[in-house]
């Protein structure tokens, strides 16, 4: 394997922009992808057959630039293969699955376009089998065009449910209900924002539109308060705002309480030349600002990564003016989408929840750490609690874990996520069959 | 509908070119693919190769369901902890 | 009393003192099992030991192990099982052979098992496995389990985040009464320095301690394969790793290969591991990692089929002549170390730990600690 100037994590909008713009500078680009197809969330690929999902005409004209960047410049992205991280010798640890195994890439420098993690917030039954993630049962549909066999609830906050909710219905499987913390209608003020983005605005008109004459209930102000299994299906517990409790029978759980950086076990943005490769993050894995945000950023972070290595001069107003203006957009959302009332503390669920999906640690094996004289920091919370240590690494606990211990021992700092998650590769797990095949480096 | 199949705990599974074994078995109606090797049930969930909750077994390691194409012929077997230490 | 250093020494130092009744403040850079003793393996062993000193004390601290497991003190934390030291060639066998016969030697339960019985006991092992000797009545722990159960039996409130910047001593003494800290003066009627690499700086031992590094993995879980290993697996190799055959030299190369793995509880593996000189951080690489894991592999193929979920590492502290530095520190009355175990620290800290609080208390240690001396790096004496 010949190392390139530069490698792009994730094939992504930010990732391919990134990988276009640096190639069509006449660096040798390596980009790879840890699924079978390119695409990422929004531009998700279907399979062989499959008519790709609706994303409306300027998204389909986005795609297909960047698809012919890629023909342009020759880039064949290497599918199905992993980063596993940056180790403490300075090698990008790449996993190849098609030929099981790991290489060592020294690449002078690397942008990390990873995309987003959904945020889920832990309830009682959110582990079971049958709940999901909204961006989950949205992979499932763009990738095959089917929908599960049922009736679904879509529950959490943020506008992906009331897209989520708009396309279910344009295929005319209406989720039975949308279940909103937030109550958007109340945030005028915060509202109007929008009218300086259209093509949100113009969106959301859309799917509110299609709900509405399917009569899809969209109930806002509510939380989902419990999911308990009944027979195959289940029932779920709602709370409206004045406290009112009412209970639905479904098949299917969506959850979705936002979206940030899927940052996890990534290496620190590294500008520093001649201190290991040059590291520049892009796209919603640095600050999430929606699908066309990545492709300015990652246009801006191949050029930083360039500039940084070659001294290429930066074009960066332009970009920065463009980020800007989506920056303002989410801004606004996020008001639009703020709680409409205190969400319910974690550590006062139910002590039976579970808050580590790998392990099955729960909220009352939380408390039991700080009932002593003595009050954990991060990582002993970790470490003798047994949270963010499975598989998922605490990708899925470790924010929930942290902001609970904030509050249990509020005497001590506040532990972060990454004391819990740690910083070390790998990134995923890895089959020792192929990490062993990493061989004794020459001396470099 | 393909005629391509693989094998599911023995039972042959029909799945479309380049669909995930995540997709093909829940296409299949089937909510859990089975233990894994702590004996929890395992589960689609983030459908990004991020929870580790769809584990399942091919060719004897531990694969995320929601990443790997579905073979023609393939075996996939649950996450439980059975494979073969010869 | 004031303690500084909240690592499996620290901890259990006051842990010991605090029931005898003593009152006792326990002072920390970071936080509890922050350094070494939170990136370690486990291993509360005499296997490994070289014969002498270390074997003798690393008897007795697996002894003190059993019989805090059996007060109930360290129930559920503490597992007694045997380390198998395995051969896959001839030289490997060779030095097994030696080395079986000195812990034999000096009382310890260690048996030569043949082929046919080696594979009934671990049928998880390969069959190119072709010497095996039983070290018995070994054990595991986690050294930040063990250093949070015994901050919470003692009822201690560890001292987070306080630097501790410079010894205070009686001018005209030469006496040490406190110490002065990043949250201010601490008076102390005696201190105990048990701070790792960090006793060196406050104890003026720059050129007695050094920073060797250990790498070590962990697997995800795999249970069948686990159950077909009785116990930690050690190749013969590590023996020579870490010098700790007879006649055998410390390791001169910046970097060592030693294999253990050993099958956790929860179904996992830990494997490990390096013996790095000079690395200025706790971290990773793939070349060691890989490295590592051929070799495991070797040992127990099935691996290859199971993911690798961390790797870790951990920075010990290890003196330049081999053996811990343990006692009153000469010319500095009302001063204790207690630093140095390199990677034998979760099997002798709570031992080492008592010791030293019995030091204290004006009683007999109840173990022979001269080896340990800190007088040995007295200024004109050569190393022992």
């Amino acid at each position: 394997m010949t190392d390139p100037d530069l490698l792009v994590i994730g094939g992504g909008p930010a990732g391919i922009a990134a990988a276009v713009r640096a190639a069509d500078a006449g660096a040798s680009v390596m980009l790879v992808e840890m699924r079978p197809a390119l695409g990422g969330a929004f531009h998700r690929r279907p399979i062989e057959g499959v008519e790709p999902w609706p994303i409306g005409r300027e998204g389909e004209r986005r795609w297909a630039r960047l698809d012919e960047g890629l023909v342009r410049t020759g880039i064949v992205p290497r599918l199905r293969t992993a980063f596993l991280g940056l180790d403490g010798a300075g090698a990008a640890l790449l996993e190849d699955r098609v030929a099981g195994r790991v290489e060592a890439c020294h690449p002078r420098a690397i942008i990390l376009a990873t995309g987003a993690l959904e945020s889920v917030r832990p309830r009682p039954g959110w582990h079971r089998p049958g709940v999901v993630t909204a961006g989950g049962l949205q992979v499932m549909m763009k990738e095959t065009g089917r929908i599960p066999e049922g009736r679904i609830l879509l529950a959490g906050s943020g506008p992906l449910l009331i897209a989520l909710a708009g396309q279910l219905t344009a295929r005319g499987r209406p989720p039975v209900a949308v279940v909103e913390a937030a109550d958007p209608f109340t945030e005028m003020v915060a509202g109007l924002g929008l009218l300086a983005h259209p093509r949100h605005l113009a969106e959301a008109a859309v799917h509110l539109g299609r709900l509405a004459l399917a009569r899809v209930p969209w109930r806002r102000a509510t939380v989902l308060e419990a999911i308990t299994p009944k027979g195959d299906a289940f029932e779920v517990r709602l709370r409206d705002r004045r406290g009112r409790r009412t209970t639905l029978e479904v098949d299917h759980v969506a959850l979705h309480d936002g979206i940030r950086p899927n940052d996890h076990g990534l290496p620190a943005a590294n500008e520093t030349p001649g201190a290991g490769p040059i590291v520049v993050s892009a796209g919603d894995g640095r600050e999430v600002l929606g699908v066309v945000a990545a492709e300015i950023d990652g246009e801006r972070a191949a050029d930083r990564a360039l500039a940084l290595i070659d001294g290429r001069p930066e074009a960066t107003r332009d970009h920065l003016r463009r980020l800007a203006r989506e920056r303002h957009a989410q801004a606004v959302l996020a008001r639009v989408f703020a709680p409409a009332r205190p969400l319910d503390p974690l550590e006062t669920l139910p002590d039976d929840t579970v808050l580590c999906r790998c392990e099955g640690r729960t909220v009352g094996d939380l408390k039991v750490l700080f009932t002593g004289a003595d009050t954990p920091a991060g990582r002993e919370i970790k470490l003798t609690g047994r949270f963010a240590m499975g598989l998922c690494q605490g990708r899925f606990c470790a924010h929930w874990v942290a902001e609970a211990s904030a509050r249990l021992g509020p005497d001590a700092p506040a532990p972060r996520p990454r004391d819990l998650t740690g910083d070390r590769w790998p990134a995923r797990p890895v089959p020792i069959a192929a990490l062993a095949a990493v061989p004794d480096a020459p001396k470099r | 509908m393909t005629a391509s199949t693989f094998l599911f705990r023995g039972a042959a599974v029909p799945f479309r070119p380049g669909e995930t074994i995540a997709a093909a078995l829940t296409a299949a109606g089937l909510r859990t693919f089975g233990l894994d090797p702590a004996g929890r049930e395992t589960r689609y969930f983030c459908g990004i190769g991020a929870c580790q909750a769809c584990l399942v077994r091919v060719d004897g390691v531990l694969v995320e369901a929601c990443l790997t194409p579905a073979r023609a012929d393939g075996r996939v077997e649950p996450a439980e902890d059975r494979h073969d230490r010869s | 009393m004031v303690i500084v250093g909240a690592g499996i020494v620290g901890v259990s130092t006051a842990y010991f003192l605090k029931r005898a009744g003593v009152s006792v403040r326990l002072v920390e850079a970071r936080a509890p099992a922050a350094a070494a003793t939170g990136a370690a393996d486990g291993a509360v062993s005499v296997a490994s030991k070289r014969p002498g000193p270390m074997m003798a004390t690393a008897t007795a601290g697996i002894r003190l192990y059993r019989e805090l497991t059996a007060e109930g003190v360290l129930d559920g934390l503490f597992f007694t099982r045997s380390t198998f030291l395995v051969a896959v060639d001839d030289a490997e066998a060779e030095v097994l052979a030696t080395h079986a016969a000195a812990l034999a030697a000096s009382g310890v339960s260690v048996e030569r098992l043949t082929n046919e019985r080696l594979r009934a006991l671990a049928p998880s092992l390969s069959a190119d496995v072709r010497a095996a000797a039983e070290v018995r009545e070994e054990g595991h722990a986690i050294g930040y389990e063990i250093v949070r159960r015994l901050i919470a039996r003692a009822g201690l409130a560890v001292e987070r985040g306080v630097r501790v910047d410079a010894l205070v001593a009686d001018p005209r003494t030469g006496r040490v009464t406190g110490l002065d800290t990043g949250a201010g003066r601490i008076e102390a009627e005696a201190v105990v320095i048990a701070a790792g690499g960090g006793s060196a700086d406050l104890l003026g031992l720059s050129g007695v301690l050094r920073a060797r590094r250990g790498q070590l993995l962990v697997t995800e879980r795999a249970p069948a394969l686990n159950a077909g290993l009785p116990g930690a697996i050690m190749s013969a190799r590590y023996l020579l790793s870490k010098a700790s055959a007879p006649g055998a030299a410390p390791a001169a190369s910046a970097r060592g290969y030693g294999l253990v793995i050993d099958p956790l509880r929860t179904g996992q593996f830990l494997v490990g591991g390096t013996r790095e000189n000079d690395a200025a951080r706790p971290d990773t690489d793939a070349e060691a990692v890989a490295h590592i894991l051929r070799d495991a592999l070797r040992l127990v193929p099935g691996l290859a089929s199971v993911r690798l979920l961390r790797t870790f590492a951990g920075l010990r502290t290890a003196v330049v002549d081999g053996l811990p530095l343990v006692g009153a520190v000469p010319g500095r009355a009302g001063l204790h170390v207690a630093t140095g175990f390199e990677g034998d620290g979760i099997c002798l800290g709570p031992l080492m730990g008592r010791s030293i609080a019995r030091l204290l208390l004006g009683e007999d240690p109840g173990v022979d600690l001269a080896p340990f001396d800190p007088a040995r790096f007295r200024e004109g004496r050569a190393a022992a």
